[in-house]
């Protein structure tokens, strides 16, 4: 009769304001230090990032400090790491911070309240590498302490209104994005989203002004991947600069396409939408949040009333397609009448 | 299996669950085991009517009032549903706190 279903441990344009910019890459004249917005939040450097110009409104703030090697030393000394030759490592630490590292990439310690990350970049890494871990990872982190939920999606834009793909990694989020950009929608964000729910309605804020794709899907949709840089050595994804093609200012959330894993894709032979219940749409929201390791009661709990209320506030689909570069534009042509359908 | 907890007693959310509506549907977080659940329909019926009964006994009354079914399955149903809420310690017996 009754069914106990377990889960394994998250307007219009004009409605959504964001105060005028006031100069790109701007230093704070108080700190002297850099200062940038992204997914709507203050970012403190002391070294220049490649993103976007100051904006003086901001949903929280995070402070961005290199560091030298002996602190990371220091703070990770006698801890026994789980898989220790991973190329991820991460842990979190007597005193509530958390240490994460990618090999040949950088380390980071982001501390308990989540206002502050310390970092280093290897010397292996790329500038354009270092900072999609530190933009795209680590600052979960610290979000995350924060009190909020990011989402591992991805996010393209026309007119003033976003829809989501969500999905795990290899899932398409970026290559599918990459086929409506050829469309002429704008990328929000690549990869993480960061909500806010205002007047009703979810806001999704702009990420770095950047996108990671096979070379492939690169050619096929943005007609060039000559200005793209290798992510990090064990991929051949590129992360190209999406400067002229982003949209920057937030946008009010359509809808929020949930794709499916590969080996269900695989064997998938057409386009299919399906809109989720409420509950599943819960359970599909937490499986696209991040950072699921961090499991304070705080932030649970926090979650699940996050995440309950983004089902009362947008529509959650299921989105199952071929695994084919040849066959998105059909999927981007289901996708776009779909939300003609409401 | 027997259940714990007699049609006599009332029960109540477990400390450290929150419930929320979906819908027509229930979702629960269990804070201390680390377990999301979610209920159907009728389990969310029968949870919502469960924790604001004074008894199961008044809980089993008014779910065979408002559904039509054989009073004996209706009990073991109820039976049941409780012994997983039990196993998944998202109720407790007694009144809340």
């Amino acid at each position: 009769m009754a069914d106990i279903a377990q889960h394994p441990p998250q307007p219009s344009h004009s409605a959504v304001t964001v105060e005028t910019a006031v100069s790109d890459h701007s230093q704070d004249r108080a700190g002297g230090r850099y200062r940038y917005c992204v997914y709507g939040i203050v970012i403190l450097s002391d070294t220049p990032l490649a993103l976007p110009e100051y904006a003086h409104a901001g949903l929280a703030e995070v402070d961005c400090i290199s560091a030298p090697a002996s602190v990371f030393l220091a703070a990770t000394q006698g801890v026994a790491f789980d898989g220790p030759d991973s190329w991820y490592r991460y842990q979190l630490l007597d005193d509530g911070s958390t240490f994460v590292r990618w090999e040949a990439i950088g380390e980071f310690l982001v501390s308990a309240d989540g206002r502050t990350i310390r970092s280093r970049r290897l010397e292996e890494a790329s500038s354009e590498s270092f900072q999609v871990y530190m933009l795209g990872q680590a600052l979960t982190f610290a979000l995350v302490r924060q009190r909020f939920e990011p989402l591992h999606a991805t996010v393209v834009a026309q007119n003033g209104r976003g829809v989501a793909f969500l999905g795990d990694n290899a899932f398409g989020k970026s290559s599918l994005a990459a086929c409506f950009l050829e469309a002429g929608f704008h990328l929000l964000t690549d990869d993480l989203l960061i909500l806010k729910e205002d007047s009703n309605q979810l806001v999704a804020y702009p990420g770095p002004p950047r996108i990671k794709l096979f070379p492939k899907v690169a050619k096929r949709f943005l007609g060039d991947a000559g200005n793209g840089i290798q992510m990090n050595a064990d991929t051949d994804k590129l992360i190209l600069s999406m400067d002229d093609r982003q949209c920057a200012n937030p946008v009010a959330l359509s809808a929020i396409y949930s794709l499916a894993a590969p080996r269900v894709a695989c064997r998938t032979a057409s386009v299919s939408i399906e809109t989720l219940t409420r509950r599943e749409a819960f359970v599909r929201l937490l499986q696209g949040t991040l950072n699921r390791r961090f499991v304070h009661p705080r932030r649970l709990a926090h979650q699940f009333g996050f995440l309950t209320r983004v089902t009362d506030l947008v529509p959650v689909k299921n989105l199952t397609y071929p695994r084919a570069i040849d066959r998105l534009e059909e999927v981007r042509a289901s996708v776009i009448a779909d939300l003609g359908r409401g | 299996m027997t259940m714990p907890i007699s049609f006599s007693e009332r029960v109540s959310v477990a400390p450290d669950v929150l419930f929320r509506l979906v819908g027509d549907e229930g979702v629960l977080l269990n804070l201390k085991t680390v377990l999301y659940l979610g209920l159907n329909p009728v389990g969310t019926r029968m949870w919502n009517v469960l924790n604001a009964a004074p008894s199961v006994q008044a809980a089993y009354d008014d779910l065979l009032a408002e559904y039509d079914v054989d009073p004996a399955r209706l009990r073991a149903d109820l039976e049941e549903f409780i012994d997983q809420l039990l196993g998944q310690q998202l109720i407790v017996a007694g009144a809340p706190n």
